[in-house]
């Protein structure tokens, strides 16, 4: 069993990276009550791949097709400017705005892929092929996620500050905005990032899952963090043992053990309390 | 002559072009006990938020003392009692502009903390997590952070909001002290004129739907004619046990 999980060892060292990456920042899209806004990035990122897949059929636009991680990024940080401004609340309700831009990018994603060359061919860019990770792409990740890391390692004082008392923040000098902005920019690359092999769902439970169970484990911010990085790492690796020799799907495997961690953590929580 | 510590010169505030205030002008020297006291949707916030800077004026001007520190203390519900903070982790965000960018608290900052968090009377809660303080002690807590930036001003906004009398009382009484033993400015936002009557030295009385604002000494400003003026129904001001009173006067059965 051990040796067919590692035929796979370079997807679970990818799949590895995306989920501690993922999970350092699910501390904040959780914290901050912005679960369906990673949500929302991350069907944007899949409709960003389908729209670069769709333009590569159309002659005028080959050269853009070719490049489908970069128009996904491009549309992903597109949105997530739009929520880091605000996401239009001033007119409708931040819950609305979210909707309205998962359903619209749900929607083209499917639309584009379906009127694409191939399109059936690409559908594993949408739902994800985590068992399809390659060392390359497993550096590609890390050249993605290394940074965000050490950006969020170096000012995690100051993106926790402004998301825990934004009115405070703004009275001490700190340009509120600006700091948003700038963590919805590091999410919308992680969910590019990830997007490109995980897909939807998977990525969206790395931005929820993991903090949930470092929030029951943890009574500190650094210990819920470092709960949610426990807490992916394991769930990826289990959840690798248990699909790969049983022949299950792998995201949902891992999506699986994951929630059966936030359970644990729960009773734990409970019991100590 | 106290020195001003900030000034508003004919300030009119707003929000696009509907005007809530005009014509402001007024000083708050240093050492002064100020509270800002009107009816909910009267402008306190907004008169707040030009003061702290967040709210750019339509017309005047809003001048500050340079390295004027403000100790903003915001209302308890602003903040999100979820985050796994402790006590002490809140109070040492007063720190944060002195630290820098990029930079961890030291122990002086840590020691700052604390004895801001002993000025309030809580030291002993320092570890004790945000989400399992009572409401007092949470007023306490945010107070506490205020002061560990060492501020020349500290802004309260509405720090007795949904608490009980005896919290309220010990709230009121704790900035009192504050003021007192160290001499700090402040300012304390407040719908309760009652409450805030019988604690500060001057009052604003702000009224934005009838464009109103009124500041002076608190014996000049609690006082029928003004307060009946201001808040255009009959009102009735009386003394029990040497605290003021003020209440809106019943009309007559006939």
């Amino acid at each position: 069993m051990f040796e067919t999980v590692l035929l796979f060892r370079e997807a679970l060292y990818g799949a590895l990276v995306i989920g501690v990456t993922c999970a350092v920042l699910s501390t904040y899209v959780v914290l901050r009550r912005i679960v369906f806004v990673g949500a929302a990035l991350a069907q944007l990122s899949s409709a960003g791949v389908a729209l670069a897949l769709w333009l590569s059929g159309v002659s005028a636009f080959q050269a853009a097709g070719r490049h489908p991680a970069a128009i996904s990024l491009l549309v992903t940080l597109l949105g997530a400017l739009f929520f880091g401004l605000g996401g239009g609340r001033r007119l409708i309700s931040s819950e609305a705005s979210i909707g309205v831009t998962y359903a619209v990018a749900a929607a083209a994603g499917i639309l584009f892929i379906a009127k694409a060359v191939h399109g059936e061919a690409h559908d594993i860019f949408l739902q994800g092929n985590i068992l399809g990770i390659t060392r390359k792409d497993t550096v590609v990740l890390l050249a993605v996620g290394a940074p965000v890391l050490a950006l969020h390692a170096v000012f995690f004082k100051e993106f926790l500050f402004v998301s825990f008392d934004r009115e405070t923040a703004r009275t001490l000098g700190y340009r509120v905005a600006a700091w948003d902005l700038l963590l919805y920019f590091t999410l919308g690359v992680v969910i590019t990032g990830a997007m490109q092999f995980a897909g939807v769902l998977l990525v969206f439970n790395f931005l929820v899952l993991p903090a949930v169970t470092g929030l029951l484990l943890s009574n500190t911010m650094r210990g819920t963090v470092a709960g949610a990085v426990a807490s992916a790492v394991l769930a990826v690796g289990v959840g690798f043992f248990l699909s790969v020799p049983f022949d299950l799907p792998s995201a949902p495997a891992i999506i699986a053990v994951q929630g059966f961690l936030v359970l644990l953590a729960w009773i734990a929580r409970r019991n100590r309390e | 002559m106290r020195p001003e510590l900030v000034r508003f010169d004919g300030v009119a505030l707003g929000y696009g072009r509907q005007v809530v205030l005009r014509d402001l002008s007024f000083a708050i020297p240093e050492g002064d006990f100020l509270g800002l006291v009107g009816p909910n949707g009267s402008g306190k916030t907004t008169i707040l938020r030009a003061l702290l800077g967040s709210h750019a004026p339509l017309a005047g001007t809003v001048t500050v003392t340079p390295g004027l520190r403000f100790g903003y203390v915001p209302q308890r519900d602003q903040v999100d009692y979820d985050y796994p903070l402790s006590a002490l982790d809140v109070v040492l965000m007063g720190r944060y502009d002195r630290i820098g960018l990029g930079r961890r608290p030291g122990r002086e900052d840590r020691d700052r903390a604390l004895k801001a968090l002993e000025q309030v009377g809580i030291a002993d809660l320092a570890g004790r997590r945000l989400r399992n303080l009572s409401g007092g002690q949470r007023q306490r807590t945010l107070m506490a952070r205020a002061l560990a930036g060492e501020p020349n001003l500290l802004v309260l906004d509405e720090p007795t909001n949904g608490m009980d009398l005896v919290s309220t009382t010990q709230i009121l009484g704790l900035v009192r002290d504050l003021h007192e033993r160290s001499g700090i400015t402040v300012l304390m936002v407040s719908h309760a004129l009652n409450e805030v009557a019988n604690y500060v030295e001057r009052i604003a009385l702000v009224n934005g739907t009838e464009q109103a604002f009124r500041i002076g000494a608190v014996e000049e400003i609690i006082s029928e004619p003004v307060l009946s003026g201001m808040y255009g129904i009959p009102v009735e001001v009386s003394a029990f046990q040497g605290h003021r009173v003020v209440m809106a006067r019943r009309p007559r059965r006939v």
